[in-house]
């Protein structure tokens, strides 16, 4: 093991003995306050002890940027999917941090004029830890400096290759369900409620572990180390609650851009300067709860901007989201 | 111990159990020895036959594409992002070794015209980088080929290298190897 992987494995150890010694049962509930959460982020809302999310995707693959940054469409026939049923929990088990997991169930169905593959298999697992930096009081009324505070939160990710990746005993590219590597992620996450309005700005850097690859596709070969790029995700969100009739009813519409980016892969420690990645996207969402704000379903889409430029080396997407929640009071 | 939170240990637990290969990697070698002169997919085997169209309609075989050169490569596309980034590497090493057959083995289109608008809009003309129309499959199966797999076959129809392209590095040091084609 490499000393950068020491390091990253010592970081992802001491969270999970934070978790261990923290999140004990008579770990205080969080006080009542008005963060909803945005309408995609994992979080339990500050009044809440716990959620439970269930929600479906269906991704659509439409071309890809090559690695000058021009969009080319996929080849004729080709009807690509994935779809994902994605399960999740967060749990706050101290007033200001938070644990969640989240897991996907994936399925492969590709279709080309001369060959067609559906599969299925489980994804790769997230574990997070997140902590309360400051809380949004949500002020109706902006009377001071200090109603303008904005909820931050920091959090810290592992992903856990559970999937089926490249280097499983697979066929073939499509059946592929997940990257194989380990990676941890360090997040930040800023939200301002004002009124009805809801600004949520969002950033993570993730680092791929290092590993051993003795096999690709169910092929042996030499084995070899390699190490996916660096990860950088952005994202900003507004969004806007219109209340539905007198009884507390919302209807919570959202609006968001993302940016994704890794950098060079590597093999035995020399990089491969044609492997990054990176591309944008816009994504629109609609969000119901109700007025004890308990139960709230959300349907979303999400779109890769197609255009040359907007992406490099990666395919281009769309995904359609409908999900389901339940928070714990 | 709430129940949220044992469900969720039980989970981590159930994940981490069934996961073994991706969670704990191996650096073991477990390629096994082989059957000498036997036919097959393997480094070190004689490559199977095999005759395929190119997307000009004619037939290349094994035989055809060795002829008066050192070496082919087979490499496996399914015209997506790294496949194309992957050609143009491939393209730029038929100009340095002209003596080795370059092939790209599309095995997703179901035509031999729909290979060659395949292999013109991702940007494969010319000669040097021959587009193979593998619309029954015939090298994918024989080469137990995917995305990105590259095979070099030596001039004597003997596999040397069958892995994913990785980098290129490891392809463009075994053409330029003096004991390789």
């Amino acid at each position: 093991m490499t000393n950068r992987n020491a390091c990253r494995l010592a970081a992802a150890l001491f969270l999970a003995s934070l978790v261990s010694a923290w999140g004990g049962p008579g770990a205080a509930r969080a006080a009542s306050c008005c963060g909803s959460g945005s309408n995609t982020t994992l979080l339990v809302p500050k009044y809440a002890t716990a959620l439970a999310d269930l929600s479906f995707d269906a991704e659509s693959y439409h071309g890809f940027w090559n690695e000058k940054g021009r969009h080319t469409p996929d080849p004729a026939g080709a009807d690509l999917n994935q779809y994902r049923l994605n399960l999740a929990a967060a749990y706050r088990f101290l007033p200001d941090w938070q644990f969640s997991l989240a897991v996907p169930y994936v399925w492969n169905d590709n279709r080309y004029s001369g060959l067609s593959s559906h599969t299925s298999g489980l994804g790769d697992t997230t574990v997070s830890v997140w902590y309360d930096l400051t809380d949004d009081q949500s002020p109706w009324r902006i009377t001071s400096w200090r109603d303008l505070t904005p909820a931050v939160s920091l959090g810290v990710s592992l992903l856990l290759p559970t999937g089926y990746s490249p280097y499983d005993n697979v066929n073939s590219s499509f059946d592929v369900t997940g990257r194989g590597f380990y990676r941890l992620d360090g997040n930040l996450l800023v939200e301002k409620v004002i009124k009805h309005w809801d600004l949520t700005l969002s950033a993570s850097y993730g680092s791929y572990f290092e590993r051993w690859v003795n096999r690709e596709y169910g092929k042996l070969v030499e084995p070899y180390r390699k190490e996916l790029g660096d990860r950088t995700s952005l994202s900003a969100s507004l969004g806007y609650g219109f209340p539905l009739g007198s009884g507390g009813d919302l209807l919570t519409a959202t609006a968001s851009y993302a940016y994704l980016a890794e950098s060079e892969v590597s093999f035995d420690g020399r990089a491969d300067p044609g492997s990054a990645f990176r591309k944008q996207s816009v994504a629109g969402m609609l969000s119901f709860s109700g007025a004890d704000r308990d139960w709230s379903l959300r349907a979303g889409w999400r779109h890769d901007l197609r255009g040359s430029g907007w992406g490099r080396n990666f395919p281009s997407t769309d995904v359609l989201t409908v999900g389901v929640r339940y928070v714990f009071g | 111990m709430s129940l949220v939170r044992c469900a969720a240990i039980v989970l981590l637990v159930a994940l981490l159990s069934g996961c073994g290969d991706n969670l704990t990697p191996s650096g073991s070698d477990l390629r096994p020895a082989l059957q000498p002169g036997s036919t097959g997919p393997a480094v070190g085997q004689s490559a199977p036959p095999f005759a395929v169209s190119d997307s000009s309609g004619a037939t290349v075989t094994l035989t055809t594409a060795l002829a008066g050169r050192k070496g082919i490569v087979l490499y496996c596309t399914m015209w997506c992002s790294s496949c194309e980034e992957q050609t143009a590497q491939l393209q730029s090493m038929a100009a340095s070794f002209p003596e080795v057959g370059f092939y790209l083995v599309d095995y997703v289109s179901g035509t031999v015209t729909e290979a060659a608008t395949a292999a013109v809009a991702n940007g494969v003309t010319g000669a040097a980088v021959v587009t193979l129309a593998d619309t029954e499959h015939a090298l994918l199966n024989a080469f137990q080929g995917t995305m990105g797999t590259t095979v070099l076959v030596d001039a004597a129809g003997v596999v040397r290298m069958n892995e994913d392209f990785r980098d290129g590095a490891r392809l463009r040091a075994m053409l330029g190897a003096p004991s390789q084609p």
